[in-house]
């Protein structure tokens, strides 16, 4: 046997899951309790300390746990580095953390310590520059790339535009890099940096990763035709356009809105043909029934299409401005977390499986990965995930703010609800005793995996 | 090679192989089609040819460890020499009747 069993498994992937999750739970309970949008405006400082709690806390660290393990599996070779991501995870955590105290010192909740934002883009630099040189040299090692691996790196090049775009910002608050074109850019490049983040590093990530997911999870066809091609093609015009043409056109002082337009355009195209794919990827599954996670994940691609028709209508009817919030809210929690949440309770049994039988295999009788979970049992919490969410969009559009909470509750219950099962997945609660621990295999730990040096 | 596959200790190896499942499906790897050639040596090697369902599955390598072990648990098997190949990619219609009417996939 030239590799050593369990050397494809991530290490650290369920530190990154177990702090993700936290991350959501934080940000939901924030949302209950009223702190930030709508309470207070959308660009004011406890707003933007709850977004980042959402996009960094919650899903850039559940992406990056995802990659850090499913990477190898795009490329079928392995990962640079194995023990990267825990000082990536500790300097992510840190440069959040002061992130968000720098923000409560703007809303005048902290003393104003303006190294606070120097910090901050030293710790975000690091961590994410940890993560991308890893998964860079993971990438570069296996070329040429196909589709879904070509997708992640646009992924990462977007990743490293959003982090670079906010440090600018940062920086900026801290009163440091005062500069005209950077300036300019902290004053007209905020929905670079947004558009950067969520369509480009998350949402073409998970276009990507969901393409080969779905198609292994549903015996789907892989899908590396034309469409798929012209998905990629158009995606990266539609992100080097917000990010290439907008950041001249934001640092010359002017506003990008025109930039945005093209772009915009170019990325319905992009969407258009991944609706395609999508279609075809369920269509054409030769496993008729399929699993909890593919089901929710069938949902969460409903809301993105729900976002990109809000979007149009929103730019047709020129209420883009006032109605942004709700449109970020559904595009954060109805597409990427609904598509991250289904594909966490995959991917917890899925990892956990191999951690503790794929040792006995072949010597003993094994459970399957469908074992590990109970699937109506979670399927009543990503419903009422998804209900809410649904219900929270609208009492933003029609401006609620309590409706609006009291949907935040039931997203927090739900997610609660669903973090628990997950729990129970890790600690292989729901796998009959005859099964559970046969000689040979070990119980998994919940915030690391076991890997064989 | 001393024995041609259909022989008693061909037949007790792919029997053994039943208890490697593919996690995933959850299912065992003889009935999914993934197991491609099973041979045995002078009736003490045995040499299975196999695949995975996607290549780069992080369970490749516990797959074939299991399918080894699987291997040794017939008397008289000493040594398994397991080949991992994607040539042809596996594809569900690989699948036996039973694992197909388990999937309820269409028999094509």
């Amino acid at each position: 046997m030239p590799a050593m069993p369990g050397a494809t498994l991530s290490r650290w992937t369920p530190a990154y899951f177990a702090a993700a999750v936290l991350f959501l739970l934080l940000a939901e309970a924030l949302m209950v309790a009223g702190f930030g949008y709508p309470a207070t405006g959308l660009r004011s400082p406890e707003t933007l300390a709850l977004v980042h709690c959402v996009t960094l806390g919650w899903l850039s660290l559940l992406m990056l746990g995802a990659l850090f393990q499913f990477v190898p599996v795009l490329v079928a070779g392995p990962i640079h580095s194995n023990e990267l991501p825990l000082p990536t995870l500790v300097l992510i955590l840190l440069g959040l953390g002061t992130l968000v105290a720098g923000f409560l010192q703007l809303a005048g909740r902290l003393p104003f310590i303006p190294a606070t934002f120097l910090a901050t883009t030293v710790l975000l630099s690091g961590g994410f520059g940890l993560a991308l040189w890893n998964l860079g040299r993971t990438l570069y090692a296996a070329r040429p790339l196909n589709l879904p691996a070509q997708f992640v790196t646009i992924g990462l090049a977007s990743v490293a535009a959003t982090v670079s775009f906010g440090i600018i910002f940062t920086l900026g608050f801290g009163g440091y890099a005062r500069t005209l074109p950077l300036a300019n850019l902290q004053a007209h490049g905020l929905p670079l940096h947004i558009i950067a983040g969520l369509a480009g590093w998350l949402t073409f990530t998970a276009i990507g990763v969901s393409h080969r997911l779905l198609a292994m999870f549903m015996l789907s066809p892989e899908l590396d035709g034309p469409t798929t091609r012209w998905t990629l093609r158009l995606g990266c015009a539609a992100l080097a356009i917000v990010i290439g043409a907008g950041a001249v056109v934001a640092s010359a002082g002017h506003d990008p809105g025109l930039v945005l337009l093209v772009a915009g355009l170019t990325g319905l195209g992009c969407l258009a043909l991944y609706a395609r794919d999508a279609v075809q990827l369920y269509r054409k599954r030769l496993r008729p029934l399929i699993e909890l996670n593919s089901r929710m994940a069938g949902v969460a691609l409903g809301h993105l299409a729900g976002a990109t028709v809000l979007l149009i209508v929103l730019v047709a009817s020129g209420l883009l401005a006032r109605h942004a919030g709700a449109l970020v809210f559904l595009v954060c929690f109805g597409w990427l977390s609904g598509l991250g949440l289904a594909m966490l309770y995959k991917i917890v049994a899925f990892v956990t499986w191999l951690e503790c039988y794929g040792p006995v295999l072949g010597k003993t009788p094994t459970p399957r990965v469908q074992d590990l979970v109970v699937e109506p049992r979670a399927a009543r919490w990503f419903w009422l995930y998804f209900a809410a969410v649904d219900a929270a969009t609208l009492a933003l559009l029609a401006g609620m703010p309590l409706v609006f909470r009291a949907a935040a509750f039931a997203m927090c219950a739900a997610t609660a609800g669903i973090a628990f099962e997950l729990a129970r997945t890790r600690r292989l609660v729901n796998v009959g005793s005859e099964l559970r621990l046969p000689a040979g295999s070990r119980p998994p730990r919940l915030l690391s995996t076991f890997v064989p040096s | 090679m001393s024995e041609v596959p259909g022989s008693a200790a061909v037949d007790q190896v792919r029997e053994a192989l039943k208890l490697v499942i593919d996690p995933e499906l959850g299912y065992n790897i003889v009935d999914l089609g993934l197991i491609y050639d099973v041979a045995v040596k002078d009736g003490r090697e045995a040499i299975i040819t196999m695949t995975t369902t996607t290549r780069g599955c992080p369970a490749t390598d516990y797959l074939r460890m299991g399918a080894r072990d699987a291997a040794f648990s017939i008397e008289g098997i000493d040594e398994a020499e397991i080949i991992l190949t994607y040539n042809p990619p596996w594809v569900p219609r690989m699948m036996s009747a039973q694992a197909k009417a388990h999937f309820r996939i269409r028999d094509e």
